[in-house]
């Protein structure tokens, strides 16, 4: 599966913040998007998940050799400012997630199971989201995220406000969900990205490129990337 | 000086430009018009800036000249006494003590101050005299055109009237010398716009003093008030030394501006807050329902306060009126006539009525940001069938919510009717519940409706939306316009009915058709 970007472009009054983007991400990678303050990352998921109208281009997702539109169930988005439904306890929210992807779901467990497996203590399961951690509302969004097995996931610097535990937790989450789907990532932690994802991909000027790692070490690497966004 | 002066002023008038121009761009068919760079456009520069300075001018004279009016004259006419002239100053004395107390200027926190002494870091010293020179000016100016103008008209002696400009101005300049030197002791600045109870309490009896005395016949007295006038003066003369003497300016400013700016950041964030605080928690009784049922039901059960509580207690108040109405027909008969014909005559105010009744813009506001203001960012939630079952089964309890009062309405007018004396028509009674429930019904759709078309929240819950709000006080206009409709109960009735039912099929069609698209999140 391929997800592709062409002609995509997006200006707020006189500036051009996406340019012309065209881009190809393949399945089975994790891909790591850095780019200044202001490059437009954020601009850019707010586009793809139609959460913002772009001025032209488009995109779409080629499987095995035939392209469809993107529905709106085949993107997962994590913001980076985590948003759950304030009134609801854990547990509801993710029941009501549950139920309405039912039929989409294959193998569906106990809802503690998913408690669980993302780290979310006994006590906190029946509380308001109202009253969960910065942290802790990331994880529900980045659960029900992965639940719903969405062919691509956009995550809008997730793990920065994770505590180290989780953050390692979570990346090995991620590596063992890329099989089968596209994960783009956006983040300013160099290390983060290096360490986590299949390739690096700079938003530069309005553009996406995508940063050649053979044969650099990871120092070489780190300047290239530098001097790039420079 | 003059430099500085220029820089204050051309700051506030950048900031009032571009105030302006923000607005241009929030009303929907002028926003098309508008170009792009809607900020550096040289001619609308120059239209913003004529407006601008219009405001500056109106704010000068044309303000002054309502208060005069308004404030002053009105009242000093309505109680027809000898002593015109007395009662004039009476109520200048005491109005003018109040406006020194709230209006000093320097200690008003404006954005235009954070900006020049904050952000750019003038001279605060400089800053605060030339603003202050400038602003007094104006009351000089203002008082004097029409202190002459009013006080004449009310028998004071020409001296006495040239007394009120700078009487008013000393008083000002009284108030801010002695908050400097408290400040000097204190080394606390306080914000004119905190006043605390106390201030309140005496703001309150001051005005009661102004307004209330001369109805029983006291004023004080015309030459006391003219004494008065003539400290002031003094006062303020003396007081320019020390406005002109203080060297902490910058100190105090700091004070004022920083902590209003936390103030305000507070008071944003205190929206989200205030919206997370509706939500009850309840006895965790589970639920059987499934998916949206299941979301809906736990959103109505959370927010039971909030959105059933006013509909329950409109219902009640609605209910006593009608009890009342009653009583009076039992007891006193001659109000059968006057009830039966407004009953019978009358059906268009009930328009209005139930727009002040309908809860619509509540549950609307409270879906938006305890529920899909989240939700919206999920794409599940954003498939069209998922759209059209939650707007189906909101329209549900909208509609619930607001039939309360409704049919509380409808059965009393129906009650009220057959008390009264009844009606040769029996078709009427039938219409009237009809009708009101109809028009119940028509605003629920109706605000649900414009929410679902237009969404006019962006992500911080700001009602973004330009088309929005003219919608919403459009509806307030043609209710307006509805009500002063002289037609019988019978014709409007079948009218209403007719138009509600056609109304809210139109709408649920365009929100088939259309939410899915413009049901989003706003940038
Ligand atoms: N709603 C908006 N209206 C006007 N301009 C906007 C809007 N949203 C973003 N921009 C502008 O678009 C540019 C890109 O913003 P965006 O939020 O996408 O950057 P980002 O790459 O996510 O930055 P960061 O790393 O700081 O999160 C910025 O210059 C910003 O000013
Ligand atoms: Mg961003």
């Amino acid at each position: 599966m391929r997800f592709i970007i062409e002609h995509l472009s997006k200006h707020f009054e006189k500036k051009k913040v996406l340019c012309d983007i065209d881009f190809t991400f393949e399945s089975g990678k994790i891909y790591g998007l850095l780019g200044r303050n202001g490059a437009g990352k954020t601009t850019l998921f707010n586009c793809l998940n139609r959460d913002m109208k772009a001025d032209g281009g488009e995109f779409c997702l080629e499987m095995d050799g035939q392209r469809r539109s993107v529905a709106a169930e085949d993107i997962g988005y994590v913001l980076s400012t985590p948003t759950v439904p304030e009134f609801l306890t854990g547990r509801e929210f993710l029941k009501f997630f549950i139920d309405i992807h039912e039929d989409k779901i294959q193998d569906i467990q106990g809802l503690d199971t998913y408690f669980d497996y993302i780290g979310i203590s006994r006590e906190d399961r029946d509380k308001l989201l109202k009253d969960y951690s910065h942290g802790m509302k990331n994880k529900m969004q980045m659960l029900v995220n992965i639940i719903a097995r969405p062919n691509v996931l956009l995550l809008d610097e997730p793990l920065t406000s994770l505590d180290v535990v989780v953050a390692e937790e979570m990346k090995q989450l991620l590596r063992g969900l890329k099989e089968g789907r596209i994960i783009i990532f956006s983040t300013h932690i160099m290390d983060l990205a290096l360490d986590l994802c299949d390739e690096i991909v700079l938003l530069n000027h309005g553009v996406l490129e995508r940063v050649d790692k053979s044969n650099l070490n990871s120092q070489e690497f780190k300047e290239k990337i530098l001097s790039a966004l420079a | 000086m003059n430099k500085t002066f220029k820089i204050a002023f051309s700051l506030k008038n950048t900031y009032r430009v571009n105030t302006i121009l923000y607005s241009l761009k929030q009303i929907p068919l002028i926003k098309r018009i508008l170009p792009q760079e809607l900020y550096c456009d040289p001619d609308l520069k120059i239209f913003a800036n004529i407006l601008s300075g219009i405001w500056e001018f109106i704010k000068a004279f044309l303000g002054k000249f309502l208060y005069f009016l308004l404030m002053i004259t009105l009242e000093v006419s309505l109680y027809r006494t000898e002593a015109q002239s007395a009662v004039f100053l009476h109520i200048f004395v005491l109005l003018t003590l109040i406006g020194a107390w709230l209006n000093t200027y320097i200690f008003n926190p404006t954005k235009d101050k954070y900006y020049g002494l904050i952000l750019l870091g003038m001279d605060a010293k400089e800053y605060a005299l030339t603003t202050y020179a400038y602003e007094m000016l104006k009351i000089l100016a203002g008082y004097l055109i029409f202190g002459l103008l009013f006080g004449r008209m009310h028998g004071l002696a020409v001296w006495q009237c040239l007394m009120l400009p700078f009487a008013a101005a000393g008083v000002k300049m009284t108030v801010v010398a002695y908050s400097l030197w408290d400040y000097e002791r204190t080394k606390v600045a306080v914000n004119e716009n905190e006043v605390g109870v106390i201030g309140w309490i005496l703001i309150a009896l001051a005005l009661a003093a102004a307004y209330g005395l001369p109805v029983t016949g006291w004023e004080i007295p015309e030459r006391a008030s003219v004494c008065v006038l003539a400290c002031w003066i003094l006062l303020g003369a003396l007081s320019v030394r020390k406005i002109w003497r203080f060297q902490e300016y910058r100190e105090v400013y700091r004070q004022i501006l920083t902590r209003h700016m936390v103030q305000m950041d507070e008071a944003r964030q205190s929206v989200k807050r205030q919206s997370e605080k509706v939500i009850q928690i309840d006895g965790e009784v589970g639920s059987s329902r499934k998916g949206f049922e299941y979301l809906n039901e736990i959103f109505i059960r959370r927010h039971q306060k909030i959105l059933w509580k006013s509909s329950k207690r409109i219902a009640g108040i609605c209910l006593g009126i009608v009890c009342i109405v009653v009583m009076g027909i039992h007891f006193l008969p001659e109000w059968k006539e006057i009830v039966n014909h407004f009953v019978l005559r009358n059906l268009p105010y009930f328009v209005f009525i139930m727009y002040f009744v309908n809860r619509g813009t509540g549950f609307t506001n409270v879906l938006f940001m305890n529920c899909d203001h989240s939700l919206l960012t999920y794409s599940f939630y954003k498939r069209p069938e998922c759209i059209l079952r939650l707007f189906k089964i909101r329209l549900r309890e909208i509609m619930k919510v607001n039939l309360l009062p409704a049919a509380v309405i409808g059965a009393g007018l129906a009650l009220l009717l057959y008390l009264s004396g009844g009606t040769k028509e029996p078709l009427d009674y039938v219409v009237l519940v009809i009708s009101i429930l109809c028009i119940s019904m028509f605003f629920s759709v109706h605000y649900l409706t414009i929410y679902y078309l237009l969404q006019p929240y962006n992500a911080g819950t700001e009602i973004k939306s330009g088309t929005y709000r003219v919608v919403v006080t459009g509806t307030y206009f043609v209710c307006y316009g509805v009500m002063r409709m002289d037609v019988p109960t019978l014709v409007f009735g079948m009218g209403t009915v007719v138009f509600c039912v056609a109304y809210c099929m139109i709408a649920c069609v365009l929100v088939y058709k259309l939410a899915p698209k413009t049901f989003r999140l706003r940038a």
